[in-house]
């Protein structure tokens, strides 16, 4: 195991999109862990409801506030370090809740065959068709205003479909081959060939996956909160691009309007070239080669 | 032929798919907090009019009931009247579809198009200049965030340099104008599509570059394209009549598979340059909570995906003789 | 003067692991008619030799040194646009595994009639297809197939369409790359019986590339042997079967079972191939001969004559 990832990581170092999303990635990280601290410093840092009692309306950069105040006088640099944290644990949680979902199903499919798996997969048409936006946005209409936990599971319930048809093609090839069989001779039960045989080879796939789950979880919450259905009780970089275009300060106020935009596009942008990297080292066809005859 | 079947089949797919879609939205809406009928009836409508819909819409029936009056609504176009308009909903839709497909299908094919182009250059000139800038370029403008880059580009286009309208599909004066012409009333509606379209355009363009790029990166090391060299043609012959369209078929797929993702930038382009389409009906529908509205924007949208999916697999099909015979 | 004069040619491919010496002066000539075959395992350079003729080597392969004489004129000299007049015109390749040498998302006869359009500028495309449909006659494929799908095809059409395509601008000189490897027997034999046919027919040079010697020994007049990219015995395919003086030939030709003749066990050759960034000094068979001699590891070995057209690169002999 640790002679493979050492290797994984010798081909990964040589990628260098794949060390420039690393190393973006970590900025971000150390913002979501760094935004605990302006509040802990003074209270009026607070990204929702720190005021600083000598301003009330929108102001430029300054020493006190680096990347000047919203219209309400909050800090724009503590709104961006909590939004880095709040992407950090939509993007993650989502990706995880959705790759969960898909290996399972996927594996499941893929090992019951037959009438299980094409009505799996037909489910998995059904919902890969659906434009995930949208979808939440009826179901707030619908049930009021949903909760940021909400919007991660409703992300969640419709990205494993994708995952499950790479998942399961995987288990079809891997169901063939003779330590299955032995396993079933030695009477395993179904669950326990699924989630003890086939689970950790079809899990490095999963992992790939992974990080474009990730961003597009980001996106979908960005995009939502973006058009007023976030959770209002959190401060996401979508959330303060919709404060900023919604109270008219769009044409004025560039330090408002540019920050939350380049970290959510950056922050996609690392996660991708991350995921390619890491697609290079797991399937060796990609990997550049000089031609030999 | 294979190729008549294959359509018949993926029709029948999509009205499947459209007829569950129906009934899960009709239990949705049943689940929902509140009643019905509160969701269906504007609160404001006299008491007269409000009962006569309850029956159009078979509220007052039992649930199975109300199932069949519904899709038999939905075949007869009747959705209801929208609480803020006051209209009936299905003008409303219809009113904006044009619109909506408009706006869409012009930014897909022109991403297509100029993502294949600019992919076939950039695995040309693999390793060199203009392929790392193309390759970044596409990485980057991929991933930028939509709706950010649409108010940047009304705040630097429409705001500081005024080249282009800001928001709306048409001028008022163009359009009121009795004497002003189709080919000036056409004019202004591109004039304001501009923007929009380019958001569109340049988020897009990127995925299907970078497809392309790889996908003629692999087909030039097929055996046929040997042949094709053998035989004599010049390498430009062999890139563009014998590489290129093996490679472009993934980038069809492709579109086909981000299609939802490309009716999520839709909805949310309109409501930036408030384009009257039905992606921004949707959503300013359920800020209203006219849920008689939201309820078909969505249901027209997902037509709108299903049918354009069925498009594009039809068009594989049709391109990859492989399918086709 | 000969069809082609290959005259101490030596190719190599610039690999991640060094440069490797895959072809290594390697001389032969062919007159207009004749029919060469060259025999050895994989890796020992005969594609390479075919690839070469056709100037169509990988972008890191190149030849090193030597000359490529094809009707009087050196081919490695020649600028792009000469040498792409020749291919197929005059010099046309039939390639291994023809189940992927046709496009699949272009009809058959169109690709064919690509190759005589491209050097026909007289020819209309009617014309074209017409002589496609002559062609495909030839090579015994019905005429109602011309403008389906290279997928609709069997493997042996494929290859029968390869063929065709090959002939199209009726070539002076054929290569085939292992032509029928991928083939069963018995279409197999029917295909190597019609190319003998239509070499007879039109009076083709063929160089005929395989790794199976009985039938480079059916289809052509001369063998040349191949081993770890040199040329170790060349001569008539009667003599070098009959007699082969090289040990590579003879544990070769032990090495093939026969249908008749007596049961004998079959001898495989011990070891593997050479390294050939690295090469070994001496003969590059030496490790694996049977019965080495004294200077064979110290000294290259040079051509012995032992008939008027058979040559062997050996010390011992």
């Amino acid at each position: 195991m640790l002679a493979s990832f050492l290797e994984g990581w010798s081909i990964f170092r040589q990628n260098l999109l794949g060390k420039i999303g690393l190393v973006l990635l970590i900025i971000f990280a150390l913002m979501a862990v760094c935004s605990y601290i302006p509040p802990w410093i003074n209270p009026m840092y607070n990204p929702m409801t720190g005021v600083d009692p000598a301003i009330t309306s929108c102001t430029p950069p300054s020493l006190r506030h680096w990347l000047g105040t919203d219209f309400m006088g909050r800090d724009i640099l503590s709104q961006l370090l909590a939004g880095a944290r709040i992407a950090f644990m939509v993007g993650i949680s989502a990706a995880v809740m959705s790759i969960v979902l898909g290996v399972s199903i996927g594996m499941t499919a893929g090992y019951m065959g037959r009438f299980v798996d094409t009505l799996l997969m037909r489910l998995a048409d059904m919902i890969m068709v659906m434009p995930t936006l949208l979808v939440v946005l009826l179901l707030s209409a619908v049930f009021g205003q949903l909760s940021i936990w909400t919007i991660v599971l409703i992300i969640a319930l419709f990205r494993w479909p994708g995952v499950s048809r790479i998942i399961r093609g995987q288990t079809l090839s891997l169901k063939q081959r003779p330590f299955i069989e032995a396993a079933k001779v030695a009477g395993a039960s179904h669950f326990r060939i699924i989630f003890v045989h086939i689970m950790p080879n079809v899990l490095p796939l999963a992992f790939l996956f992974m990080t474009f789950r990730v961003t597009s979880a980001i996106i979908t919450e960005a995009a939502l909160a973006f058009l007023g259905f976030g959770d209002p009780g959190t401060v996401s970089w979508g959330m303060m691009l919709q404060w900023v275009w919604k109270t008219g300060h769009m044409f004025q106020a560039p330090y408002w309007l540019l920050p939350p935009g380049i970290c959510i596009s950056l922050i996609t942008l690392s996660f991708y070239m991350l995921g390619r990297a890491m697609d290079e080292v797991l399937d060796p066809r990609l990997r550049k080669e000089d031609q030999t005859d | 032929m294979e190729l008549r079947r294959y359509i018949a089949r993926r029709m029948i797919q999509v009205i499947i798919i459209f007829f569950v879609i129906l009934t899960v939205l009709f239990l949705l809406f049943r689940w929902a907090p509140g009643d019905p009928v509160s969701m269906m009836v504007d609160p404001d409508m006299t008491q007269e009019d409000a009962e006569i819909l309850i029956v159009q819409l078979g509220l007052d029936q039992p649930i199975g009931v109300q199932y069949f009056i519904y899709i038999k609504n939905f075949f007869t176009g009747h959705f209801g009247f929208s609480f803020h308009y006051g209209e009936p909903v299905v003008d409303i839709i219809w009113n904006r579809l044009p619109n909506t497909i408009l706006l869409f299908t012009t930014s897909i094919i022109l991403s297509a198009f100029v993502g294949v182009f600019l992919g076939k250059i950039a695995s040309w000139h693999k390793g060199k200049k203009t392929d790392s800038l193309m390759t970044i370029g596409a990485l980057v403008t991929h991933t930028l965030f939509l709706p950010w880059l649409a108010l940047i580009l009304i705040w630097v286009f429409g705001y500081k340099f005024g080249w282009f309208p800001i928001n709306g599909m048409i001028s008022e004066e163009v359009w009121l104008d009795p004497e002003a012409g189709f080919i000036a009333r056409a004019i202004d509606v591109m004039y304001h599509m501009v923007l929009p379209l380019f958001t569109l355009f340049l988020i897009h363009f990127g995925a299907y570059l970078l497809i392309m790029r790889s996908s003629m990166l692999e087909t030039l090391k097929e055996d046929y394209i040997l042949t094709a060299r053998a035989k004599g043609l010049e390498e430009k012959v062999i890139r563009d009549h014998h590489a290129a369209p093996n490679a472009a078929l993934p980038v069809v797929t492709s579109v086909g598979l981000s299609l939802a993702f490309s009716i999520n930038g839709g909805a949310l382009t309109e409501t930036v340059f408030t384009w009257p389409g039905i992606g921004r009906e949707l959503v300013s529908s359920v800020s209203q909570n006219d849920y008689p509205l939201a309820l078909a924007c969505f249901l027209m949208i997902a037509g709108v995906v299903l049918v354009s999916n069925l498009v594009v697999d039809v068009l594989y099909a049709y391109l990859d003789p492989r399918i086709r015979y | 003067m000969a069809l082609l004069e290959v005259e101490n040619v030596s190719i190599g491919y610039n690999t991640k692991k060094g440069y490797l010496k895959a072809v290594e002066e390697v001389s032969f000539t062919l007159e207009e008619g004749a029919s060469l075959g060259f025999v050895g395992e994989s890796g020992c350079g005969k594609t390479t030799i075919g690839m070469a003729l056709m100037g169509l080597l990988p972008p890191n392969g190149s030849v090193r040194e030597g000359r490529i004489l094809f009707e009087g004129k050196n081919t490695l000299r020649m600028p792009d646009e000469e040498i792409r007049k020749i291919r197929w015109r005059k010099m046309a390749m039939i390639f291994q595994a023809a189940m992927n040498a046709l496009n699949p998302v272009q009809r058959v006869g169109n690709q064919i009639a690509e190759a005589i359009l491209i050097h026909d500028s007289s020819v209309g495309k009617e014309e074209a297809m017409g002589q496609v449909e002559t062609l495909f006659e030839l090579v015994g494929i019905p005429r109602d197939r011309l403008r389906d799908y290279p997928h609709q095809y069997s493997g042996g059409m494929k290859q029968r369409a390869v063929i065709a395509m090959a002939l199209a601008c009726h070539p002076k000189l054929i290569i085939a790359d292992e032509p029928t490897t991928a083939l069963d027997v018995i279409v197999q034999s029917q295909i190597l019986g019609e190319i003998k046919d239509l070499q007879k027919e039109f009076n083709l040079s063929i160089i005929f590339i395989s790794h199976d010697i009985s039938i480079v020994a059916d289809m052509c007049k001369e063998i040349g042997v191949m081993y770890a990219g040199q040329l170790v015995e060349f001569g008539p395919r009667e003599e070098v079967f009959e007699s082969p003086s090289h040990p590579y030939t003879k544990a070769l030709l032990s090495s093939f079972p026969t249908v008749t003749g007596k049961k004998s066990d079959l001898i495989p050759i011990p070891g593997e191939t050479p390294n050939l960034v690295v090469p070994p000094t001496g003969c590059r068979f030496c490790d694996r001969c049977s019965g080495p001699g004294p200077s064979c590891k110290t000294e290259t070995p040079a051509w012995v004559e032992i008939g008027p057209r058979h040559k062997t690169l050996c010390c011992r002999c």
